[in-house]
């Protein structure tokens, strides 16, 4: 009996030193980054349920996850633009890259895109007005839900002039080109290259004007890319290889990038390894400036958020400041409207905004008579956290609560049938009306809205057809405050990942930052270098 | 899974009596396992009514990762604030309850399964040995996930999931011991006698075999409870902030290298679990077959 | 699968005359009729499998085309996939492929699915082989250690290793590994797989730390069950009594006598595990980037691309059906003396 206690015990004891073990040598802290420098191959690693995940292949008219794929498209096609922050992730804005500029005609409702002359394609053929009408047509006609939005007029939607190509709405759209950076159609194929291989084989190995071709693609596990000759800046890209490889969670991809099998992780979101990477030397941790705040979206058109005072309540009951401080180790700024801080047309506070008061609430309760609620949302590691401390929260003010994380799928199809009432979500974008934007979680059209409203409609409608900035911004301020006085959705915090960098790897979204468009950070790969 | 099937041979009883020691020890291996499992079942069932343990949900976000020995919080808290300790007693309720009834229902339905098929023989065994031949080749993974997946995950359908394990395995530990019966004396002369079929399954088959799926269930308890882990890690299983063993550790495994504790705690109540149902399953095979 | 049980003998009438010869040689008669046993399960497998995925919510349609696509974009969606046809009709067609070896392409990816299978069985043939030499390869000794003196020191400390690797679930094993092996002593890669023609030795690196924490809990598991049966047979059978009776040595009677009955349950054993095997490997894939089955497999769940399932699903099934033929070959090697289906 007693060796038997003592080889127990001693068998705790092993597995408690090798769990314990884990921190890692201390290394030598990042010495200050020279000048740039030419050749390596770097190994990027994403996350297997996101950006990880290619499963349809690389051509811009069909990927429909084009919008986590950041990096692969990018490196591939480069794009027409590119959003540009100075390296604190401020001054964020959308420059061209392969285009050469453009110009709003008719109030927004015509805009001509002019090309960059000179470029080809890795293949060697022409990057022109051509090829980038002949991509747009074909993004236009793609049945994928990457393909844009664009309210194109019937008949000569897109035309070509010259080296411009020129797009005409039917209403004044004037969010083209900042939403232009999320969107599919800022990546131009090879038409060539394309109508050579066919389109089975060109989504395995697509042909762009980007810094790096493709050697191999295995779908949803590795890209192996290599760095295009052809490319039209001079001496870019600095690394010779770049790989892109899907791992399963943020713990294998950290101890990956310790281990030296790979030098950069996009996407790293659990706060305890944040922390413990922030204290290790070896690594270089950049979170990105947030640009998507997490929101509660409640089904306004359904009990028990038909009513105004239920939706107040939960306001009252959701303290904001403990999750931050609780979860994230106020790491992410609180949101009160539908953009962070990273992002345009950014407000930091809504005038009038119900803030945490479960005194507030449990009287609202009380005159509600009870409250029960069900709170969904997807199943991912962040928002599921969040979820848990919601219910914590609402618990506590007599809100009767229960939780639950969707695949995809069943998130779907809970908003296709309407039975839902509550959904934590993350809402906005860089430019609110780009992409998985405001409109998406707010319209009364959109599927994944909770919202019925005309006057808001209005509002996003006119801010996304707006050109002059200052406008736009006040028009999102009333939209905003509209949200808020009708107590449509709280706004939890503005999240965004983190990028870890191994020692010696430098280049803007790897160790600089820049606001994600959607997400993910749109990392500059072919400025990207390592020291040897 | 087949731990019994191969090798409940027969077995001469060992010399007992060496001396007053060997008494003891003989004792012993029942008596730790079954003190150990007494204890936990103990732990998990019953002493979150008799003592204030915290609650193992709606914990406070401001009390995260708290270190063990904190006060109020004997092993800490976990990254939204609730008690590890609480939830080490509660997540054991689901995670027991999870592998008795997965078992239980393997042993019921499969060890019936088994017992008919190898006692009627003929067409019918051949039509259920098929049968489960196509479960054992199937990846049980996907059956699982695909359960899991159309039912949504609950405690329930996690042991709906887990039986399409146990449910083939018990079959065929249930089939082999059953058709080694047949064999036996006892049992021919029942046949010659003209005893009939159900009561033979009933009064003869049933009570001999049962020894043999119950010390089976024991072994295949641990392997249950890791397995509804497994599915956690898949995003399936018990579905958190709900406690199970097998979703701490899961959970905790995110941020391994920075919170480990968390997934120790888990695994250390796992490993007394399993060590003692093994125990126990290993002491009492050993005195059934030597009956 | 239980070898000693008797097979139903669908291979008996089937063999004509003129080759009456070559059938009566047993080892041609036994891996004939044991590969006819196994058409139906191959079969029943892939139709469980189609049963199975129409079962599952969510179509790879839907998915592609998002959550604003119209019903008629959906319809149209499924006429190019082919899923618009009854599922009788498309299970025919599929098997009708996939007897010529076309396993179909894609629903997501359009990409055929023979030729990446292909690939990634490689992988993951290595990993479960890798896997069950080193569990193997450990267990016995250590079982037959721990028998040859029961309850005793190293007996004691086989179980209590044993049960840990029961009770610790593969993904932490992994993680566990990886933080010592790759992290503190940059022994091996962390992720990552090197393909065999880049070097063997550079290969094994990549797959050892993967292979252990598959091989492991197996090690474990079968380290249990071998030291449980070989204390059983010394314990008592006959033969042992025997054997001990003409002054043969403990050392030669648990080796010679003991070990070699006891091999046959492993046998059985090592057999039953390979579709529960297939779980570990998916988990262990995601976790070591590893672009073997598992991850397709789950990957393709995921999406619903069901044709990658029905693949990859089937192929295990294959595999699973080989391994146990194989058990039954090593059975007839070991005991010439079993004659199958004349129980």
């Amino acid at each position: 009996m007693r060796t038997r206690l003592q080889q127990l015990i001693a068998c705790v004891g092993v597995i408690l030193v090798v769990a314990a073990c884990g921190g890692g040598p201390a290394g030598t802290s990042a010495g200050p980054a020279g000048p740039p420098q030419q050749g390596g191959s770097l190994t990027t690693l994403v996350t297997s349920g996101f950006a990880g995940s290619w499963p349809s292949g690389l051509d811009p008219a069909t990927n429909t996850t084009g919008g986590a794929n950041l990096s692969h498209m990018n490196a591939i096609f480069s794009g027409l633009f590119k959003l540009v922050a100075d390296d604190d992730g401020g001054n964020a804005r959308v420059e061209p890259e392969l285009a050469s500029g453009y110009e709003f005609e008719d109030g927004g409702k015509t805009v001509k895109v002019s090309i960059r002359e000179g470029i080809e394609f890795s293949d060697g053929t022409p990057f022109d007005a051509e090829a980038v009408a002949f991509n747009w047509e074909r993004a236009v006609d793609s049945s994928c839900t990457c393909a844009p939005r664009w309210p194109l007029v019937e008949e000569g939607g897109i035309t070509v002039e010259g080296n411009t190509v020129v797009l005409k709405f039917t209403q004044p759209y004037a969010a083209v080109i900042n939403s232009m950076v999320v969107s599919n159609a800022n990546w131009i194929a090879s038409p060539t290259a394309l109508e050579k291989m066919g389109e089975e084989k060109f989504k395995m190995k697509p042909v762009g004007a980007g810094p790096f071709k493709v050697v191999s693609n295995r779908l949803s596990s590795e890209l192996r890319l290599t760095r295009n000759e052809n490319y039209h800046k001079q001496g870019r890209p600095y690394l010779d290889e770049l790989i892109i490889k899907s791992v399963g969670g943020d713990q294998p991809a950290y101890q990956a990038v310790l281990a030296g099998q790979a030098q950069v992780f996009e996407g790293m979101v659990t706060t305890p390894l944040i922390d413990q990477a922030q204290g290790n030397p070896q690594v270089t941790v950049t979170p990105q400036p947030p640009t998507s705040p997490y929101v509660i979206q409640l089904n306004t058109k359904k009990a028990p958020f038909d009513e105004q005072k239920a939706r107040e309540a939960i306001y009252y009951a959701t303290d904001v400041e403990a999750i931050r401080k609780g979860l994230f180790g106020n790491r992410y700024p609180a949101a009160q409207t539908f953009t962070g801080p990273g992002g345009m047309f950014h407000d930091d506070t809504v005038p009038g905004y119900r803030t945490y008061d479960p005194e507030k609430a449990r009287q609202l309760v009380k005159e509600l008579g009870g409250l029960t609620v069900h709170l969904g949302t997807i199943k991912q590691y962040v928002a599921e956290q969040i979820n848990t401390a919601l219910q914590s929260q609402w618990e506590e003010v007599g809100i009767k609560t229960t939780i639950d994380s969707h695949e995809l799928n069943s998130l779907i199809g809970n908003f296709n049938s309407g039975e839902w009432e509550a959904m934590l979500q993350t809402a906005g974008a860089w430019d609110p009306a780009a992409g998985v934007g405001v409109g998406f979680r707010f319209d009364s059209e959109a599927p994944f809205s909770g919202v019925a409203d005309p006057e808001l409609d209005t509002l996003l409608d006119d801010a996304a057809a707006t050109i002059e900035p200052q406008e736009r911004d006040e028009l999102y301020a009333e939209a905003g405050k509209l949200i808020s006085d009708k107590a449509y959705a709280p706004f939890i915090l503005a999240f965004a990942p983190t990028n870890i960098a191994a020692e010696g790897v430098h280049g803007p979204g790897v160790t600089t930052k820049i606001p994600p468009v959607l997400v993910n950070t749109g990392i500059q790969w072919d400025e990207v270098w390592m020291s040897q | 899974m087949a731990i019994v099937e191969a090798s409940a041979s027969p077995a001469l009883l060992e010399e007992a009596g060496q001396g007053r020691f060997r008494g003891w020890l003989r004792h012993l291996e029942l008596i730790f396992p079954g003190a150990l499992l007494v204890l936990i079942i103990g732990g998990c069932f019953v002493w979150p009514l008799v003592a204030a343990v915290p609650d193992p949900v709606g914990g406070d976000v401001l009390e995260s990762n708290l270190p063990a020995f904190s006060e109020g919080h004997l092993l800490g808290t976990d990254p939204n604030g609730n008690d590890v300790w609480s939830r080490i007693l509660y997540g054991g309720r689901a995670s027991l309850v999870v592998g008795v009834a997965v078992n239980v229902l393997g042993l019921i339905v499969g060890g019936t399964l088994g017992a008919v098929s190898a006692h009627v023989g003929g067409l019918l065994d051949a039509v259920i040995m098929r049968v489960l031949d196509v479960l054992i080749a199937f990846p049980s993974l996907v059956l699982t996930l695909a359960v899991a997946q159309s039912l949504g995950p609950s405690q329930v359908n996690t042991i709906f999931a887990l039986a399409f394990f146990s449910v083939p395995a018990f079959a065929r530990v249930s089939r082999a011991a059953t058709l080694r019966l047949r064999e036996q004396p006892f049992m021919t002369a029942a046949r010659l006698s003209g005893t009939s079929g159900r009561r033979m399954l009933f009064r003869h088959i049933a009570p001999n075999i049962t020894p043999q799926l119950v010390t089976f269930s024991m072994l295949s308890m641990g392997i249950i409870i890791v397995i509804e882990g497994a599915l956690s890690f898949l995003g399936l299983g018990i579905p958190p902030p709900a406690p199970s063993w097998g979703n701490m550790i899961s959970q905790g495994q995110q941020a391994l290298s920075a919170t480990p504790m968390l997934v120790v705690w888990p695994c250390v109540v796992l490993f007394l679990t399993v060590l003692a149902f093994n125990l126990l399953g290993e002491t009492l095979r050993a005195r059934w077959s030597g009956r | 699968m239980t070898t000693t049980e008797p097979v139903t003998d669908d291979a008996r009438e089937a063999a004509p005359g003129a080759v009456a010869r070559l059938v009566h040689s047993p080892s041609v008669r036994l891996i004939a009729r044991r590969l006819v046993a196994a058409v139906p399960i191959v079969l029943g497998v892939s139709i469980l499998t189609f049963i199975v995925l129409s079962l599952i919510p969510g179509d790879a349609a839907q998915l592609l085309l998002g959550p604003e696509a119209t019903p008629e974009q959906i319809a149209a969606m499924h006429r190019q996939m082919g899923l618009d046809q009854p599922p009788v009709q498309r299970y025919l067609g599929w098997l009708g492929g996939a007897l010529t070896g076309d396993l179909g392409n894609s629903l997501v990816s359009g990409q055929p699915v023979t030729g990446e299978l292909g690939s990634r069985l490689a992988v993951t043939g290595e990993l479960v082989g890798l896997a069950f030499v080193l569990s193997l390869g450990l267990a016995i000794p250590v079982a037959l250690l721990a028998a040859y003196k029961p309850n005793r020191l190293f007996d004691r400390v086989s179980m209590l290793v044993s049960i840990t690797g029961l009770a610790v679930a593969n993904y932490v094993i992994a993680l566990l590994l990886v933080l010592v092996f790759a992290v503190q002593f940059a022994f091996f890669p962390a992720i990552g797989f090197v393909p065999i023609g880049q070097g063997i030795g550079e290969n094994l690196r990549s797959m050892l730390l993967p292979a252990v924490s598959i091989a492991f809990p197996l090690f474990c598991f079968y380290t249990r069950f071998l030291r449980g049966d070989l204390v059983d047979q010394l314990r008592g059978e006959d033969y042992i009594v025997t054997a001990r009776a003409k002054g043969i040595g403990p050392g030669q009677v648990l080796l010679r006598h003991a070990f070699r009955n006891s091999s046959f349950g492993l046998l059985t054993v090592v057999g039953l595990n390979l579709g529960t095997l297939i779980g570990a490997t998916v988990i262990i894939e995601q976790i070591f980037a590893l672009p073997g089955i598992g991850q397709l497999l789950l990957q393709a769940i995921n999406t619903r691309d069901f044709v990658v399932v029905q693949a990859c699903v089937v192929v295990f099934a294959v595999v699973a059906v080989l391994a146990n033929l194989v058990t039954d070959l090593l059975y007839a090697v070991l005991d010439p003396r079993i004659r199958y289906g004349n129980r």
